[in-house]
């Protein structure tokens, strides 16, 4: 398995594997191993928005309003979001494009990444108009032990596949020393890492993102910071279809349908699997008590947040096949969130917030057979 | 003509209207559904279907393992028996 930006092997795409195949040559989408690859990629080039768009002026006011331990909350949350799409805008390329086999999933992964350095841009835009001076919060990200400590986690296994992969393919596999250290390499152990990997991944945008969210829309419930929410709302309906992309990767992998050894090293990878969704459900609570430190906000405290953590990690676990840890978190505790949540608004409005949708002129691209149906050509 | 059709839930049986989808119907009836897009992408909704079967207009992105279902999109064909609760508070009241 050597890396090349377009491999002279005149292989038939439809027979290699989503990775560790042949690299991908021609990037051809007239015919598609995994359909939905494709669909995913339409759908995200559907929701495409700019920051920009979304006026965000009252925003200030509200701000500067705020007791101090909300804005606490509020700035605070808003760097983590920026830390998680900081490392989303990159990562997926930098670690899964090198072992990408098909064109489908090649191009999905670049689109999931470019959708993630619009939410990053939108960071931006929110904190030049909250903050006279956008360095003060975005130099902090950096210094704040408590932003740190997440970032190691959440970077770690991107960083090992990516240290792994560069080992396979230079060396292959084997027993190797560079710079004094020892190093077994095996091509079912680079599996593993990439499987661990993307069970990391889902738990980042299927759990962390959300348990973020929850702080965002608790400010809008309060009609305050609506246009922070008008943006969080779109990074959410994006959010959405990253996860459902995801689960499909770990589920493909999961069936070993396409690589049999994958379903073996899934289930090689159980425990920690699990355990990768209990330590982010720990870390997320020891977050939440940073977050509420000073004092709560009307509507959220540390106790609701963590039974929302808990109940949203039973809920993903499952999504992927694993047993939810988290007996008792069967309902969840901030209904309301799901009212902000909702990407299209067909039924609830809440409150007077503008439909983001309809604020980015996003073009419904779902028509069905029947809606043309009178149409002749 | 669509007709009212059966749903039972693990506590309750009711009649989906041919003008609702099952995610609404749940939602009337107090149960502990998840939702965010309704419209097949996200996988929220998800439930198992215990028997019966259901339709789809256009195949949802959302990643379903068999016998799992999308309330928000899917059409009941028949009497549908899928494993969901009610909601808490909808608990008490009832
Ligand atoms: S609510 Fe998103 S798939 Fe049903
Ligand atoms: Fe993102
Ligand atoms: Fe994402």
């Amino acid at each position: 398995m050597k890396y090349s930006t377009f491999s002279l092997a005149d292989n038939d795409q439809l027979k290699e594997p989503m990775f560790f195949g042949r690299p991908v040559n021609v990037a051809r989408y007239d015919q598609q191993k995994y359909p939905i690859f494709e669909k995913l990629i339409e759908k995200q080039l559907s929701f495409f928005w700019r920051p920009e768009e979304v006026d965000v002026s009252q925003d200030r006011s509200d701000y500067r309003n705020l007791p101090e331990h909300e804005k606490h909350i509020f700035i605070s949350n808003l760097k983590y979001q920026t830390l998680l799409d900081s490392i989303q805008g990159r990562s997926p390329n930098v670690a899964f494009l090198p072992l990408v086999s098909i064109p489908e999933l090649e191009t999905w992964i670049e689109t999931w990444s470019f959708s993630e350095t619009i939410h990053s841009r939108s960071y931006t835009h929110i904190i030049r108009n909250i903050v006279n001076d956008p360095a003060v919060v975005f130099d902090d990200i950096m210094r704040n032990q408590h932003i740190i400590e997440r970032a190691t986690d959440i970077s770690k296994h991107y960083d090992d596949l990516i240290q792994y992969t560069l080992l396979y393919t230079k060396l292959g596999a084997g027993t190797h020393t560079v710079n004094g250290e020892t190093h077994q390499v095996n091509l079912f152990e680079l599996k593993r890492k990439l499987y661990l990997c993307m069970m990391s991944v889902n738990v980042l945008e299927a759990i962390r993102f959300y348990v973020s969210f929850a702080c965002s829309f608790a400010f809008a419930e309060r009609r305050l910071m609506e246009g922070n929410a008008k943006i969080i709302r779109l990074i959410a309906r994006d959010e959405a279809l990253h996860l459902t992309g995801t689960q499909h990767i770990i589920n493909i992998m999961q069936e070993g349908k396409d690589d049999p050894e994958m379903a073996e090293v899934a289930r090689s990878c159980r425990e920690e699997s699990i355990e990768i969704f209990r330590h982010a459900a720990q870390q997320e609570k020891e977050w939440a008590e940073y977050l509420f430190r000073d004092g709560s906000m009307i509507g959220l405290n540390k106790g609701i947040l963590d039974q929302y953590i808990e109940y949203i990690t039973n809920h993903r676990m499952d999504a992927v096949g694993l047993e939810p840890i988290f007996e008792k978190a069967t309902q969840n505790p901030i209904p309301w969130i799901n009212a902000w949540l909702v990407s299209d608004n067909v039924q609830v409005a809440p409150q007077e917030v503008e439909v983001s949708s309809y604020l980015v002129g996003q073009i419904d691209s779902e028509i069905s057979a029947d809606d043309l149906g009178d149409f002749e050509l | 003509m669509k007709k009212a059709i059966q749903v039972s839930t693990e506590e309750l049986a009711f009649q989906l209207a041919p003008s609702e989808t099952l995610l609404e119907g749940l939602e009337r009836t107090g149960h502990q559904v998840e939702y965010q897009c309704r419209s097949g992408y996200c996988g929220s909704c998800r439930v198992t279907l215990h028997s019966g079967s259901v339709h789809y207009e256009t195949t949802p992105l959302a990643h379903l393992n068999k016998n799992e279902i999308l309330p928000c999109c899917c059409r009941p064909l028949e009497p549908i028996e899928v494993s969901i609760g009610l909601k808490v508070k909808a608990k008490k009241s009832a």
